[in-house]
């Protein structure tokens, strides 16, 4: 046992190296010229951005201006919502998603996401976390309670919920609830994970705790994060996308996407500034 | 008017309303019982070979018959509506064709069910030369049950919050693997108690099933293919032809004796769906 965790460790190590020299190689994700539409209505529009490899981007823009529309752009979650249309590329490791030659499931197995309300299945907190490695067809219980405890190690709930892998994901707490959520992605080996607000529902310590994670995880995968939170996009992440719809019904546009620091302290847009100091949104 | 006077009206009003409904649920089950319940409880009665020539019959081949035509039924309209409902509710687009769909078992739901009775005599009994039996009688509830069973199990499934299929999907599950490991099971209650509640329909269902199964065996049935006399058919059947001298008797007690099975049937259709979902919440799936 003891042996093995070493040698994790010397892998996560070496990832670690081979993710800084992937950070200076390039983009994990780009999104070029991106426009997006419900019927013909159309929320994002000549979205461009780069996504380095294990960096934390955030979203923040005022309600309605198509945050979370964007983030379930890049693992095609607005393919389950009829009548979505997109324009535009979002390259994932260079290939383009949206081309017809990708596998969605595929996608999504590497672009894993966690949503604004915990929605653990109702299961018991095993079952939670086995879901997506199951889906995908291992059936070995050794190798299956090996992935079950690392990825609750890595959400940071293993000695929480250790005792109790068969009690109802539904009886812990709204915080719990979220690091199984995040525990869940994380099973299923991601690259990318995408996080639509989720702290929005927890009280100051759950989001402290999901907050840490965060910056734990970022040495091993890209994050994007939809927050509402000025203070925590300051916190957590390295570069801010700042996304406004100037006028209601107009689409939605990347207005600033800069250095975090850049944002928060010298942002080049008079619109930013105002949001950021919260002068309206 | 004070909101306050206004109010201790409306009270008293719904409270009345609520008294007056219940009183006449009460007076129809008491009456039921009070004439019927005697008879019903006897074990010549209810296990009993039915008589042609003296009083004192019994309904055992009637409450078999009953028994297994309901069985029969769910078999064959649970997969469909199942399928059905799956299609509409997982993978059709709202839209014309399911809004077709749904107004025409809407339809279907308000036909008299004498007419699916003639309708199921004329193909299955005549034109497919099923002659009278049970398979016909259970195609033909099958159908009539259609509008219902859907619906039901439709309002399970769409219960099933979607933030769960979301969940599913975001994990890289295809959309049969959504439904196989997350909708079905968690919509699994509300599909038992939706393929059990109309049971009690079909047993009391009379008109669809005196053209199609047949109104009178001494014999318990088989196969699917067999004669059978279900319970409301041959209440209707005594009463109309009258040919034993306690042919009230047999009307009485057989009223009684389906009650008595519709509220079994119902409660088990509430402790089965309890039982399920604690079961799922415990993590048992
Ligand atoms: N399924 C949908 N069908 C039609 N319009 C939609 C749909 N989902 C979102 N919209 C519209 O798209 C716009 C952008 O919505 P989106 O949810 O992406 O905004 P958001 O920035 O995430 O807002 P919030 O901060 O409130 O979560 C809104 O005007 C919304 O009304
Ligand atoms: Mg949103």
């Amino acid at each position: 046992m003891k042996s093995n965790l070493e040698v994790e460790n010397l892998i996560v190590e070496k990832d670690k190296e081979v993710g800084k020299e992937m950070a200076k190689l390039g983009n994990k994700i780009e999104i070029r010229d991106l426009s997006m539409y419900y019927d013909s209505f159309k929320v994002l529009e000549n979205i461009t951005m780069s996504i380095p490899c294990r960096s934390i981007v955030a979203l923040i823009g005022p309600s309605g201006c198509g945050k979370s529309s964007l983030l379930r752009c890049i693992n095609r979650m607005n393919d389950l919502i009829p009548n979505s249309k997109v324009e535009g590329e979002i390259l994932l490791d260079g290939e383009n998603i949206y081309n017809p030659s990708c596998e969605v499931i595929e996608l999504r197995r590497r672009v894993g996401m966690v949503f604004q309300k915990p929605n653990p299945f109702p299961k018991s907190v095993y079952d939670n976390v086995s879901f997506g490695p199951q889906v995908m067809g291992i059936d070995n219980k050794k190798e299956m309670d090996e992935i079950v405890e690392a990825s609750l190690k890595k959400a940071a709930l293993w000695d929480e919920v250790k005792d109790k892998l068969r009690t109802s994901a539904l009886s812990l707490s709204g915080g719990q609830q979220q690091r199984l959520c995040i525990a869940r992605a994380l099973a299923v080996q991601p690259e990318v994970i995408l996080f639509d607000e989720p702290c929005s529902a927890l009280d100051p310590v759950a989001t402290q705790k999901i907050e840490d994670l965060l910056i734990e995880l970022k040495e091993n995968y890209t994050i994007v994060i939809v927050t509402h939170n000025m203070q925590q996009a300051a916190r957590i992440s390295d570069i801010t996308a700042f996304l406004l719809m100037e006028v209601q019904g107009e689409p939605g546009r990347l207005i600033e996407y800069s250095d975090t620091n850049k944002i928060f302290t010298n942002p080049s847009d008079y619109r930013t500034e105002r949001y950021i100091t919260g002068r309206f949104g | 008017m004070h909101p306050k006077t206004a109010d201790r009206i409306a009270t008293v009003f719904f409270w009345t309303i609520g008294l007056i409904t219940l009183s006449i649920l009460l007076f129809i089950i008491l009456e039921i019982f009070g004439r019927g319940l005697l008879t019903a409880l006897k074990p010549s009665f209810f296990w009993g070979q039915p008589k042609t020539d003296a009083p004192g019959g019994g309904v055992r081949p009637m409450l078999f018959s009953s028994i297994y035509l309901a069985c029969l039924t769910i078999l064959i309209s649970l997969p469909i509506s199942l399928g059905a409902a799956i299609y509409m509710n997982e993978f059709a687009r709202r839209g014309r064709f399911t809004n077709f769909i749904r107004f025409c078992l809407d339809s279907l739901a308000t036909l008299p069910s004498i007419v699916f009775g003639i309708f199921g005599m004329t193909l299955f009994v005549i034109r497919l030369r099923w002659s009278y039996c049970l398979l016909a009688g259970a195609c033909t509830l099958a159908l009539l049950n259609l509008p219902i069973f859907l619906r039901s199990t439709e309002e399970a499934l769409r219960q099933v919050p979607q933030t769960y299929r979301e969940a599913s999907m975001s994990l890289g599950s295809t959309r049969w693997a959504t439904i196989r490991k997350v909708v079905l099971p968690t919509a699994m209650p509300g599909i038992i108690t939706g393929a059990i509640l109309p049971i009690g329909r079909i047993m009391g269902e009379s008109a669809a099933v005196i053209y199609t199964t047949g109104l009178f065996v001494n014999f318990l049935p088989r196969s699917p293919l067999d004669p059978a006399a279900p319970l409301a058919g041959y209440i209707w059947y005594a009463q109309t032809e009258a040919w034993v001298p306690d042919y009230r008797q047999i009307v009485n007690g057989g009223a009684a004796l389906l009650l008595i099975i519709v509220f079994l049937i119902n409660y088990l259709a509430r402790k089965l769906a309890k039982v399920y979902s604690e079961k799922k919440t415990l993590g048992g799936i």
